[in-house]
């Protein structure tokens, strides 16, 4: 029994009135030593020949074989391209998909009319709950150069001679990525600015009008000041999922075609890993990618806090 | 849009809006209410569109959507394509493990991951602060999938429905919101059943579950959807075909439309290869309608509350 009133102060004590509980936390972290904890060891495959044929016990047993994997990655002529392709298509995200959302909320501020706002509102988060299957089915279907709708209407606009070819060009592909991810995130994102701004104490905003602020300046002068922190944190919290790259992304929408700009670190060491077995090999490119991940939201963060002040660790 | 409902004052909202807003609407307010409109309507065409257009492709006869120029309406209005979709036995087949891994997935999910957020949402607990970083520690880090992999091999998890379910109990993301929620049920209500000797298992399931209904079903809301969408453990962990989910089968018929669409590009094939795709396209089109629409009937009920969920997770993440 967990009685707050009557604290006692001894811990046995304590400790066998809150055994139940305690049952439960211990499972729960039988359960995460499973399969979060003996993973996160299995991590040192990287540097061992290992076979998966010796299950978790081999991650203990193999040979250590040093950097050998690591080097090997840096030697082979693709690498260059996957780190390229993971790089410039982070960085594209962060660029467009990371202010739009903010932008996005702050429009929708504007809208005056509350059912038509939560039309919008409802309408946006729809992509988030879809699977990048469907995604990629809707963009088969809209992009397709055989009677596909955005390709019919930019004939019938008379933009194009030919039909583009926008899923099987490689050219096209970081524009294709950044658009989907756009499409399927932005409502959804927009949701911790739209709180934010719902949260923003309404005098400030009479004060501003009394001053003569127009709508434009109250969005500049009260809104976004008001968001700073919040949109320092959420772009700090958003940095090591964007260079983790969108898996289920790149498996649906990469293609042979497409493939020297689609390919990411990510869906690289799955091929290697899980179709050709090269389980050491491939993990060792994956503990590259999570070392760069974790660099640059530690470095980003330390920044942010020089430079603004707000930061989250 | 806007300036409709404000014209019009019967409606309760117009009356609102005017008590807020009973200056003139200046030549800025005019520019302004209209771009933010346009773009909005713009914003909902291009979000819905695409849906509402594999719906009408999915009631069209599949010959005649070869033709181009159904996109507005199905011309030839047909359930064709999901009687052939849904008679096909793998697929009906494919539906029911889809179900029944969502069923089972999210509740084994809710039921764990409440109960590690009840006893950790006690203040007076022993090692608290332990516990949290123990399991927050794994939100940030990872082992990746290869030394997963290997886990679920050693567990003999591989090729058995399990695998859906069992890894994927524990959202550490997940208990944080509920964790919150606990926090705020007051200590008082649990005391009553306390006082009647009661223990803490008896009161999380008799007080503090049904007061959560709301940030459970946001909970399990984001567990369904996951379990319902997701392929890649169905790729990787499992061979067997008849424990494959709905959206490995749709993963599958995206591929073949893609491979389609790609020889019809490369220019080797002609028009027989366009004829052939049509009735993979109008089956394509139908199992995407079957795969969206349970998401589609359950989350614009649930969106007051998972808004909440997000913020709490954020705040605290």
């Amino acid at each position: 029994m967990t009685n707050m009133k009557n604290k006692p102060k001894n811990k046995a004590v304590l400790l066998k009135r809150q055994w139940a509980l305690h049952m439960i936390l211990w499972a729960g972290l039988v359960y995460l030593l499973i399969f979060a904890y003996i993973p996160m060891v299995g991590i040192i495959i990287a540097f061992k020949e290992y076979k998966l044929s010796s299950g978790v016990m081999g991650f203990f047993t193999s040979r250590w074989v040093g950097l050998k994997w690591f080097k090997e990655f840096f030697a082979s002529p693709l690498s260059g391209m996957y780190i390229r392709n993971t790089i410039v298509l982070s960085a594209l995200k962060l660029l467009v998909c990371f202010p739009v959302p903010i932008l996005f909320a702050l429009m929708l501020n504007e809208v005056r009319s509350g059912k038509f706002k939560k039309l919008v509102q409802t309408a946006s988060y729809l992509p988030h709950f879809i699977s990048w299957i469907i995604v990629s089915g809707l963009c088969f279907n809209m992009f397709s150069s055989v009677n596909g709708v955005v390709n019919e209407l930019l004939l019938k606009g008379g933009l194009i001679d030919t039909p583009l070819s926008i899923l099987y060009d490689g050219k096209q592909y970081w524009g294709l990525a950044v658009g989907t991810e756009m499409w399927k995130e932005m409502g959804w994102n927009a949701i911790i600015y739209i709180a934010a701004i719902s949260g923003i104490d309404s005098t400030l905003y009479e004060a501003a009008e009394i001053d003569g602020a127009s709508r434009l300046q109250r969005i500049r002068y009260v809104t976004l000041p008001s968001l700073k922190d919040i949109i320092v944190i959420m772009f700090i919290l958003s940095l090591g999922g964007l260079v983790n790259g969108n898996l289920d992304q790149a498996m649906m929408l990469g293609n042979t075609i497409n493939r020297d700009y689609s390919e990411i670190i990510n869906s690289y060491v799955l091929k290697i890993g899980m179709a050709n077995f090269r389980f050491d090999y491939a993990a060792a490119v994956g503990l590259m990618q999570s070392l760069i991940s974790v660099a640059l939201v530690f470095s980003t963060n330390a920044l942010s806090r020089k430079a603004t002040g707000a930061a989250i660790y | 849009m806007s300036d409709l409902s404000v014209a019009l004052p019967k409606t309760i909202h117009a009356d609102t809006v005017r008590k807020k807003r009973r200056r003139i609407r200046t030549r800025e307010d005019w520019v302004m209410d209209t771009v933010v409109t346009i773009v909005m309507i713009i914003v909902i065409i291009m979000t819905v569109y695409p849906f509402y257009y594999i719906t009408i492709q999915a009631f069209n006869n599949g010959m005649d959507s070869t033709l181009g120029g159904v996109y507005f309406y199905p011309r030839r209005p047909t359930l064709d394509n999901f009687i052939t979709l849904l008679s096909d036995a793998s697929w009906g087949h494919a539906l029911l493990v889809s179900i029944a891994r969502t069923v089972l997935g999210t509740f084994l999910g809710v039921l764990v991951t409440s109960a590690v957020a009840y006893a950790l949402s006690f203040e007076n607990i022993l090692f608290r602060g332990i516990y949290y970083k123990i399991y927050i520690f794994t939100m940030y880090f990872g082992g990746g999938i290869i030394p997963f992999y290997a886990v679920i091999r050693t567990l003999g998890l591989i090729n058995t429905f399990w695998v859906y379910v069992i890894p994927g109990m524990l959202g550490v993301y997940y208990m944080l919101i509920l964790v919150n929620f606990f926090q705020s049920i007051p200590k008082s209500l649990y005391e009553s059943a306390w006082l009647d000797g009661a223990g803490d298992i008896s009161v999380f399931f008799r007080i503090a579950l049904p007061l959560s209904k709301a940030s459970l079903a946001t909970v399990a809301l984001f567990y369904a959807v996951g379990q319902w969408n997701s392929w890649m453990d169905s790729v990787y962990y499992v061979t067997k075909p008849e424990l494959r989910p709905m959206a490995y089968m749709m993963m599958q018929i995206v591929n073949k439309f893609a491979s389609a669409e790609a020889v019809t590009n490369a220019q080797t094939m002609g028009y027989a290869a366009s004829a052939m795709e049509s009735t993979t396209t109008s089956l394509q089109m139908a199992a995407m309608v079957t795969g969206v629409v349970p998401i589609l009937m359950v989350y614009p009920f649930l969106q007051k509350y998972f808004v909440k969920g997000v913020m709490i997770g954020s705040v605290k993440g």
